[in-house]
């Protein structure tokens, strides 16, 4: 049977100006989607993400995928392939917004 | 996947063995733990909201590149957050079938991020294990932790949580109440139980270690903890208890743990889990 797995990577936290999520190693899966589920408050104006990749966990480049969240939008994703070992996502927008997220990275 | 005949060698289980944890063949059903909730996420414990997600790791090192496990590519992996105090925790929620003598063994290593060169051997506070059982006359969280370091201190020793923890009541309907059992704080020591554990020199190396810990349902007190060569008598330790909750009867959760004491990520390491019973 094909491995998968959803890991809960941030729930419940404050979207900060630099919000980068905890590094997570998927060195043993092929595909990767993100979901970024918007809780409270609803922000005015739209939400930027993108995916970052590591040799390290420590040292990030952007790899080049980008989330964009609407105003009103609660939920989004970002779907990745060929990535490397590790992965996490960072907000790109300069809205003055800091809502509460979930955010979940599906492996498989 | 990976196939290992001699993968029973590294271990000394009792008769029944009730899972075996390859992490080569996946996550083996470990999952992240959280507090308890009623209505929203806030009304969480604070200290219990962020336990974070289980990985599986192939141990990827900035100068040399990948370790692997012990036998093989993969192992389970616990990351705190890089803040002081953060606790990283994995669950196996399963039942007891039988109130008996069960041992947990595993093999396993741990080290904090090596973003740092230096080796950085007092940046994991401690780690542990933990059941989380229920049976007709109590309800339990015994558990077992070497304390590694604390401010900068080397200290190296098993302790066993005895002090219970106080209760929280949380959310608005009263069906659910939250203890922190996870607070640094309420150990005894086991007795002989100080030993220190191979470092190895540099942040980015990591050595294996063997950990049995043998419990027993019937008298609900730990018999022997063991790392390597040295074996302690936990015995004498009462695990503190708590009264027995609805709808919990047979809940025997199997958990690990690991805990940073500076603003850096504590890791914690399976290579395998074996979880055995004597009946």
């Amino acid at each position: 049977m094909r491995e998968s797995y959803t890991a809960a990577v941030e729930r419940n936290v404050v979207l900060t100006a630099d919000f980068a999520s905890e590094p997570y190693e998927a060195a043993w899966a092929d595909e990767a989607i993100f979901f970024i589920r918007v809780l409270d408050p609803k922000p005015r104006g739209k939400l930027r993400f993108t995916a970052e990749i590591s040799p390290d966990g420590m040292r990030w480049c952007p790899e080049g995928t980008v989330c964009e969240l609407s105003e009103g939008e609660t939920l989004g994703f970002l779907r990745l392939k060929h990535f490397g070992g590790w992965l996490r996502i960072r907000r790109l927008d300069r809205i003055k917004a800091t809502p509460k997220v979930i955010v979940y990275l599906n492996l498989k | 996947m990976i196939s290992n005949e001699r993968c029973f060698d590294k271990f000394e289980p009792l008769p029944r063995i009730i899972y075996h944890a390859d992490f080569d063949t996946g996550y083996n059903g470990f999952t992240e733990t959280i507090g308890n909730y009623e209505g929203t996420l806030d009304e969480i414990i604070p200290e219990m909201a962020d336990f974070r997600p289980p990985q599986l790791s192939n141990r990827p090192m900035w100068d040399t590149g990948t370790a692997g496990s012990l036998d093989g590519t993969y192992a389970l992996k616990l990351a705190t957050r890089p803040r002081k105090g953060s606790v990283a925790v994995c669950t196996k929620r399963l039942t007891w079938t039988k109130l008996c003598r069960i041992r947990m063994e595993t093999w396993f290593g741990y080290k904090s991020e090596a973003s740092e060169l230096r080796l950085s051997e007092t940046d994991v506070r401690g780690f542990g294990f933990l059941l989380d059982l229920q049976d007709d006359r109590l309800r339990m969280l015994p558990r077992v932790r070497y304390l590694n370091a604390r401010n900068g201190e080397k200290i190296g020793k098993w302790q066993v949580k005895v002090d219970k923890p106080a209760k929280r009541d949380i959310g608005t309907r009263g069906e659910t109440v939250s203890i922190n059992h996870y607070a640094d704080e309420g150990y005894a020591d086991i007795p002989n139980g100080q030993h220190e554990m191979c470092g190895n020199e540099l942040a980015s190396k990591m050595n294996w270690h063997y950990l049995a810990v043998t419990f027993n349902l019937e008298t609900m007190r730990f018999e022997t903890v063991r790392c390597n060569d040295i074996v302690m008598d936990a015995g004498m330790l009462a695990p503190f208890e708590i009264p027995i909750m609805p709808n919990l009867r047979g809940l025997l959760n199997t958990i690990f743990f690991v805990e940073t004491d500076v603003d850096k990520r504590a890791f914690l390491y399976f290579d395998s889990i074996l979880y055995s019973t004597e009946g």
